[in-house]
């Protein structure tokens, strides 16, 4: 299956697709009740035409990036690549790690994007509104404009964001393993941005999203563990030289002096040990574990866990932990509305006055 | 270039007509210089003061006396005489720990042996990785009786071996290490012949020469052949074969052969012989080596020595088809059988080790025939030799077979101490360990020799009456593996041995061990009270752990539970209620 299916890639292209799904929701969202059915029909049909220009744009340029940097890779870089593979794949293992640690938090957040997005858009229209003297043809011409960038951009961004990404998780991974993931990654971000933009059960929605996010941080947790495990097998290779490689599982391939457990099995360099490679790929799997590997795991997540009573914290009391307390911290637990969330996080919003339901409500 | 001379006649000790003359050798053991491929100018271990070492010549009856001096200043060394039975004579063997103490630097030591047998032998250093550096010479004892005599005219002597440039103690050091995980031994480079390159051997038209054909490498078997000449095999090891005709050798380090190749009746044109280095030994093979080492049968200084034609393959004579010249029976009834499963495989120090039944030879704190003689009765108890020494007690008389299985990829020459064996069965390659159901008939007069390749992944059956009481090394005679712990030790009736040595121990091989303070008696562990108690003996690293350890099964708990408690916080953030801070 290791070959066929990548999953982390299919991860990331379902988590960066997603992003973009919902963006194009809400702006789309936002057309439909700004430009109410009183509008033009053509115009608004022009400017949903916009968005898709743009979508299609920046998916476009992303393909070419995308394509750069993979020929890059396999045809400048292919010896550079060769010679020091474990740098290589340790080096793209912890960046990979850091930075879908870093975004992981927003995915589970996804309603807070929708506010988010709406707010940002708002904001670029009016802002041009006020700067322009007439209305009619100007407005028309910035929104025109509007339309065009926001989702230009925001795919260009998510897209080379999904690119650099998967040459990081994919460092290792046969060429083979990438398509049907990338597909099914963008599928499937597709399909939830578009449950989003109808509204469906939210409940498990944010289920869904909570699993998935779980799941993300194992692959990050296993992708920095198997960064520094690169690393030092490196450090090992380079000691060892041809016998390292030779020893293949056996006695010889791992650096005893450093090890906590090594069983001569379940290896996922081993073709044909499919099941070990997923594991090794998903969760950091190392049938040859050393103190490296395993302090760098279990650091990594009390770093999560850490992170995300912060957040909690900060979110339930409005502060950071340890910072000076404001007197009442409310307390809201059980029964969740999203309605009465999206409400809140819609008065929280500087300046928004986008209707906090407006997705809900143009899926009815 | 070394004149041949130098061979023929190494030292002027030629006893003449003596029955049992004693011949004496003073060897002055020192480091000198030598450069013998004009490639690298080494220190390497002479005698003397020179290098190579002189060949000792004795006449079959002889007494050998051998006073060694060790000046080497740095090293301890030792003489192993190989292929000498030395009979009653065990402590005269050479393996230091085994038979005698080393010889500190400093010190002297006296061998003394009757030489009882005749044919082709060599002598080497048996301290721990020594001998490549050059304290290795042949041990010619002539034979007033030898049934081929009557076949050639002359005798020449031909060593082969390989060659290191750098010393064995940086190459053992990095050899048995955890950067060298797979065991690669360390690659020879250059191949020797008589200690030097681009030989040139006199020889007239028409004459038959015996050239008596000496490995004393560390490591490569080498193919030798005589371009256009055909060799007739007539001793192998000091056991004397039927005459028979072989184009090519393969000679493992150790083996000796003597054949007979009579020189063309024209001296119109001098030929070319090879030795070449069986590469197949070597992890990898520098593009810099040249395997070979040429020499030439010179009929005319004033001809050019044509260089060697490329051969298209290696088609080595198979020795197992020799049949020795006293036709002596097959010992078809077996009263003690060994088996030895070899392999290599890594220890927790990270290095690979060689072993005989998972267990890989180390030194025991008292020599094992010191032990043998002070334990009395208890001599009979494998167990007091120790944990370490692959140890099998013998009783007099008994027909013994070791049953060798080779699983490992390599090839590997064994050498048995005190006995030459018959070879009675050799599988060929990857056929895997001996089964006796599945077997072709053993010869009725099988090949007898000390030094006998075993194939890669396969299986050879060896028989001996145990007629020889002593303490005997078995092991591979790759020195290398030798460091890595290929031995196994024979103590072959123990009680024969205390009648023939208690209390007649040289003075210089005690006191050997009392410079060294190495004990000389007790069981292995120098234990003389409890003989079963082995508190304290040298052992090996500990085996690598199967699977998960104690420190394996809390790490791995450990990780998971972080992991499952992480995604608890992560689902207890994700599901709570997004709540804003109103204000």
């Amino acid at each position: 299956m290791v070959n066929v299916f990548a999953v982390p890639v299919f991860f990331i292209c379902f988590r960066e697709c997603l992003e973009c799904s919902i963006i194009v929701s809400v702006l789309l969202a936002f057309l439909k009740q700004t430009l109410g059915p009183e509008t033009d029909a053509k115009i608004r049909k022009k400017l949903v035409r916009q968005i898709w220009v743009g979508i299609a744009l920046g998916i476009l340029i992303c393909l070419i990036i995308g394509a750069g940097v993979i020929g890059t890779f396999y045809t400048v870089g292919a010896n550079a690549f060769e010679s020091a593979e474990n740098i290589w794949e340790g080096a793209f293992a912890l960046l990979a790690s850091v930075i879908i640690t870093l975004m992981g938090a927003a995915l589970l957040r996804v309603s807070k994007l929708q506010d988010k997005w709406k707010a940002k858009i708002t904001r670029v229209l009016e802002t041009k509104d006020s700067n322009v003297i007439g209305k009619g043809r100007v407005k028309i011409w910035c929104e025109k404009y509007s339309m065009f960038i926001l989702p230009f951009v925001t795919v260009l961004r998510e897209g080379i964001e999904a690119v650099l990404f998967i040459a990081g998780v994919g460092v290792g991974l046969p060429a083979t393993s990438f398509p049907l993931a990338v597909i099914c990654g963008l599928g499937a971000g597709v399909l939830v941005g578009y449950l989003i933009y109808r509204g469906g059960n939210t409940t498990s929605l944010q289920l869904f999203l909570v699993l998935s996010t779980c799941f993300l941080y194992l692959v990050a947790a296993g992708l920095f563990s198997k960064g520094v495990w690169d690393l030092e097998q490196n450090a090992w290779v380079k000691l060892a030289g041809e016998g390292a490689a030779e020893a293949g599982d056996g006695p010889g391939s791992y650096d005893i002096r450093k090890s906590v457990w090594h069983v001569n099995c379940c290896s996922p360099l081993e073709n044909g040990s499919g099941g070990w490679g997923i594991f090794n790929s998903l969760f950091g799997w190392q049938n040859s574990a050393t103190y490296g590997s395993v302090i760098s795991y279990n650091l990594y997540w009390i770093f999560v866990i850490i992170g995300f009573l912060a957040l909690g914290f900060k979110e339930k009391n409005g502060r950071w932990p340890f910072m000076k307390a404001k007197p009442e911290a409310e307390v809201e637990r059980g029964a969740e509305s999203e309605a009465s969330d999206e409400a809140s996080m819609g008065e929280k919003k500087d300046g928004g006055v986008v209707g906090t339901t407006a997705v809900r409500e143009i899926s009815e | 270039m070394l004149p041949l001379s130098t061979f023929l006649f190494p030292v002027s000790l030629l006893s003449t007509l003596a029955f049992c003359a004693t011949v004496t050798y003073d060897f002055d053991v020192s480091w000198v210089y030598a450069n013998p491929d004009g490639l690298q100018t080494r220190p390497v271990i002479g005698i003397n003061g020179q290098w190579p070492v002189p060949t000792i010549r004795v006449t079959k009856g002889d007494q050998l006396v051998v006073n060694v001096k060790n000046s080497l200043g740095n090293q301890t060394t030792s003489i192993h005489f190989h292929g000498l039975y030395q009979n009653g004579t065990t402590h005269m063997d050479g393996p230091t720990q085994v038979s005698q103490c080393a010889i500190q630097p400093g010190e002297s030591f006296t061998y003394n042996t009757t030489v009882d047998q005749p044919g082709t032998y060599w002598y080497h250093s048996h301290v721990r990785g020594q001998y490549p550096d050059g304290l290795r010479g042949p041990l010619i004892v002539t034979d007033p009786e030898d049934p081929h005599k009557s076949l050639y005219d002359e005798e020449l002597v031909l060593s082969f071996s390989d060659w290191y440039h750098d010393s064995m103690t940086d190459l053992l050091a990095s050899f048995i290490n955890i950067a060298n995980p797979s065991g690669a031994e360390p690659v020879p480079d250059s191949a020797l012949v008589n200690e030097t390159q681009n030989l040139g051997v006199k020889v007239q038209p028409g004459k038959t020469y015996m050239i008596r054909m000496v490995n004393v490498g560390a490591f490569a078997a080498q193919y030798v052949w005589f371009e256009d000449h055909t060799m007739r095999v007539v001793e192998v090891d000091g056991i004397y074969t039927e005459p028979t005709d072989a184009d090519m050798i393969y000679l493992a380090a150790a083996q000796r052969y003597s054949v007979l190749i009579t020189a063309k009746n024209s001296t119109e044109q001098n030929f070319a012989f090879v030795g070449s280095m069986d590469q197949d030994l070597f992890d990898t093979v520098p593009a810099t080596l040249n395997p070979n080492v040429t020499g030439w049968l010179v009929y005319d200084d004033n001809k050019d020595k044509p260089a060697p034609k490329t051969l298209d393959s290696f088609e080595p004579f198979d020795d197992f088809s020799l049949v020795p010249q006293d036709k002596e029976d097959l010992y078809d009834h077996v009263d003690h059988t060994i088996q030895l499963d070899m392999k290599m495989d890594n220890l927790d120090d990270g290095a690979n080790y060689a072993f005989f039944n998972d267990v890989t030879w180390i030194a025991p704190k008292v020599p094992t025939l010191y032990t043998v003689l002070s334990t009395g009765a208890n001599a009979t108890n494998p167990l007091i030799y120790g944990s370490n020494t692959n140890q099998f007690v013998l009783q007099a008389n008994e027909v013994v077979e070791i049953i060798l299985n080779n699983d490992d990829p390599g090839k590997h020459p064994f050498h048995l101490h005190g006995h030459a064996f018959q070879v009675i069965h050799r599988s060929d390659e990857d056929s895997g360990f001996y089964n006796p159901t599945n077997t072709p008939p053993f010869p009725r007069t099988p090949m007898r020799r000390d030094t006998v390749l075993v194939h890669p992944n396969a299986n050879m059956v060896l028989r001996f009456r145990s007629d020889n009481p002593g303490v005997w090394l078995f092991h591979c005679h790759i020195e290398w593996h030798v460091a890595s712990g290929l031995i196994a030790t024979i103590i072959e009736s123990p009680l024969d041995i205390q009648r023939q040595l208690v209390g007649s121990i040289p003075r210089d091989h005690l006191d050997a061990c009392r410079t060294a303070r190495v004990p000389i008696a007790g069981n292995a562990a120098g234990n003389t009270r409890d003989l079963l108690d082995l508190t304290g003996e040298n052992s090996a690293p500990g085996y690598l752990p199967g699977g998960f350890t104690a420190r394996g099964v809390v790490a791995l708990v450990f990780s998971c539970g972080v992991a499952v408690l992480g995604m608890g916080v992560i689902g207890g953030y994700g599901m709570a209620p997004i709540k804003a801070k109103t204000g």
